[in-house]
């Protein structure tokens, strides 16, 4: 890289900020003459992530660090493609001249800009830990690393190590006795080298063979650095191990500190992300239920009044007025009715299913939503599910409303004791699928099962016939479906309900 | 008691304001209807109510700002309100503005549902 002859930016120039040498009130960055010359800057302004920045390892005093992160922030990689191999980054690569070190210091910080970018994009905890302890593994040379989490009861580090391609469970006691423990308990960094023909200190820490036999595996160096939350709380530890004759230098403590910052960092982003979920989902749920209670309001005062008005035209046989508050009465029944199948709608099970899918997955959740009742009622409800039905397509809210009332009605229908109804679905053609609901009532008589077959042989909505059936039926005949009932006096009443797949969503 | 009285109610559902209506006629007073806060106040002119039933939530002009105008009007200023809300045990909860609502001052607040009695009585204290 050949650097420009001009004098090069400086932060102050390239933020346009007010805190320049010149200004009244000079950023540290720019009256730092420790720093003059780093990455050919004035003072530190080629040099102020390091300085006042968020690489500075203290205090983060920079109004502009405050504000980003200088491992996104657009000067820092100008300098970087400007300086080339000389680019010094940290306080650790100060003074070092060899290009090589230089380099390897340039990719252990790109390791953890890669994972600031994770940890924005990412949500998912395992994930993150897996790529962070990756990353230190990788930038330290050691052959194994994990993050150990205190939790559980009792509480213990636990965590996941990955040996010989194998993921292995690790549980370490919060205790001195153990390296990774003593890290936890006292809050320093723990480096151990030569552990086999060191003899432990008294009081010291100490790496306990016990977990090389049970993972048959040698440790010969072993680092573990403490992991802190913002109120500096041990939440964990994040370890490395050497089974070759190596030690960690304190560049490896150095980042394994703040890989135990980003792993702290991801395990907060997961608790706040939790945390919002949680307030939207209450948030939406809190709305819902205020719109819903408004409508019921709305639907229980017609009701009342309308009440009010037939009591009271009844005593005067004021025949109009009973007339005229029924049809508003009824009315309000029907909303109350659409109401409910609004309802349903928010059902997540419906929602997953609205463009079809599983047939199967629909019927055992209307099972499991009457599940209860049935135990109250000591009635067996059993599913059976067939075996070539899924996948279907229907529309969930549809089948879910013939579903309910079919259910709903066998309920009704089964004896006092040892009742029971069945569900079952299958696909009684290429394209066509049926569900059938039966129960061990005592059946229904030729007059009343006429009367059913009726509501299934016109297109016209029916009223009044009640237990749900005019719904079933206006459902079925809009697929073009059919609808068979099988009854025994004194045995039990199967409907049996099939439905056009090519017609479901049309 | 006041069967003679003329009572307006300010309601945006045709059914509940038809069916609260039927209830006041049947008491033997004289009701007439609105469907928003807007045409209401068009037909106080007209109408001279002496009580008024309001609703809450309305489109075109809510109760509140409804109350709020016939309050800051000498002629209707001491017709007695009856508001009819879902809010009104928790009224400062709402997303109506605080200012409005304390100058639309309603004599009488009833949560919906309401008992029809308890507006009828609401009704006969407030006539008095």
């Amino acid at each position: 890289m050949t650097h420009p002859s001009a004098q090069p930016t400086n932060c102050w120039d390239y933020l346009a900020c007010d805190y320049g040498p010149d200004s009244p009130q000079p950023c540290l960055a720019a009256y730092d003459e420790a720093s003059n010359g780093i990455n050919r800057g004035t003072n530190g302004g080629r040099a102020c992530w390091e300085i006042v920045g968020v690489l500075s390892g203290s205090e983060v005093l920079a109004p502009c660090a405050q504000l980003q992160n200088c491992l996104a922030c657009g000067f820092l990689h100008l300098v970087r493609s400007e300086e080339g191999q000389s680019f010094q980054l940290l306080k650790l690569a100060r003074g070092v001249s060899n290009p090589e070190v230089l380099q390897q210091t340039i990719v252990k910080v790109e390791s953890f800009m890669a994972i600031h970018e994770r940890l924005r994009s990412h949500f998912d905890l395992n994930q993150t830990i897996a790529e962070i302890t990756e990353e230190a593994r990788k930038v330290t040379g050691a052959q194994r690393g994990s993050v150990l989490l205190v939790k559980g009861t009792p509480p213990a580090l636990r965590g996941t190590l990955q040996l010989r391609g194998k993921e292995c469970e690790v549980v370490i006691g919060l205790d001195r006795n153990t390296a990774a423990g003593f890290a936890a308990i006292q809050n320093q960094i723990v480096n151990l080298r030569d552990i086999y023909n060191t003899h432990r200190s008294s009081g010291g820490p100490a790496f306990s063979r016990e977990y090389d036999a049970q993972f048959r595996c040698r440790t010969h160096s072993f680092l573990a650095a403490p992991i802190r939350d913002s109120e500096e709380r041990v939440i964990g530890v994040i370890t490395l191990a050497n089974a070759k004759k190596r030690f960690f230098s304190t560049d490896d403590e150095w980042f394994m500190k703040n890989y135990a910052t980003e792993v702290a960092l991801a395990v907060e982003k997961q608790r706040f992300v939790q945390q919002s979920i949680s307030t939207l989902r209450l948030a939406a749920i809190d709305e819902t239920i205020a719109g819903l209670s408004h409508c019921i309001k709305n639907i229980a005062q017609a009701l009342r009044s309308g009440s009010h008005v037939i009591k009271r035209a009844l005593q005067s046989d004021n025949l109009q007025d009973i007339k005229a508050a029924w049809e508003i009465l009824d009315r309000h029944i029907e909303r109350l009715a659409n109401l409910s199948m609004d309802v349903l709608a928010y059902d997540p099970v419906v929602r997953e299913h609205s463009n079809g899918g599983s047939l199967n997955k629909l019927a055992e959740h209307v099972i499991n939503l009457f599940r209860e009742e049935a135990r109250a009622r000591s009635i067996e409800l059993k599913l059976d599910k067939g075996k070539n039905v899924d996948p279907a397509r229907f529309d969930a809210m549809d089948i879910y409303r013939c579903l309910v009332n079919l259910v709903s009605n066998a309920l009704d229908a089964c004896p006092l004791s040892e009742g029971v109804v069945c569900v079952s679905t299958s696909r009684t053609k290429e394209k066509e699928f049926c569900i059938s609901v039966s129960d061990n009532g005592s059946g229904i008589d030729e007059k009343a099962k006429e009367a059913v077959s009726k509501l299934f042989q016109t297109s016209k909505p029916q009223k009044g016939a009640g237990l749900g059936l005019p719904t079933v039926a206006a459902i079925v005949n809009k697929y073009d479906g059919r609808m068979e009932i099988d009854t025994t006096p004194g045995a039990g009443t199967t409907f049996r309900i099939s439905f056009r797949e090519d017609l479901a969503l049309a | 008691m006041a069967p003679t009285a003329k009572i307006m109610v300010v309601e945006d559902d045709l059914d509940e304001a038809k069916l609260i209506k039927m209830v006041l006629e049947g008491e033997g007073y004289e009701a007439v209807c609105a469907f928003n806060g807007k045409e209401a106040l068009e037909k106080l002119e007209s109408e001279r109510p002496n009580l008024i039933v309001l609703d809450v939530m309305m489109p075109e002009m809510d109760g509140f700002s409804f109350c709020s105008k016939i309050r800051s009007s000498p002629e209707n200023k001491n017709v007695p309100v009856i508001m009819l809300t879902g809010v009104a045990k928790r009224i400062h909860d709402t997303k109506y503005p605080l200012d409005g609502i304390m100058r639309a001052e309603a004599d009488e607040y009833l949560e919906k549902p309401i008992k029809t009695e308890d507006l009828l009585q609401a009704i006969s204290r407030l006539l008095k």
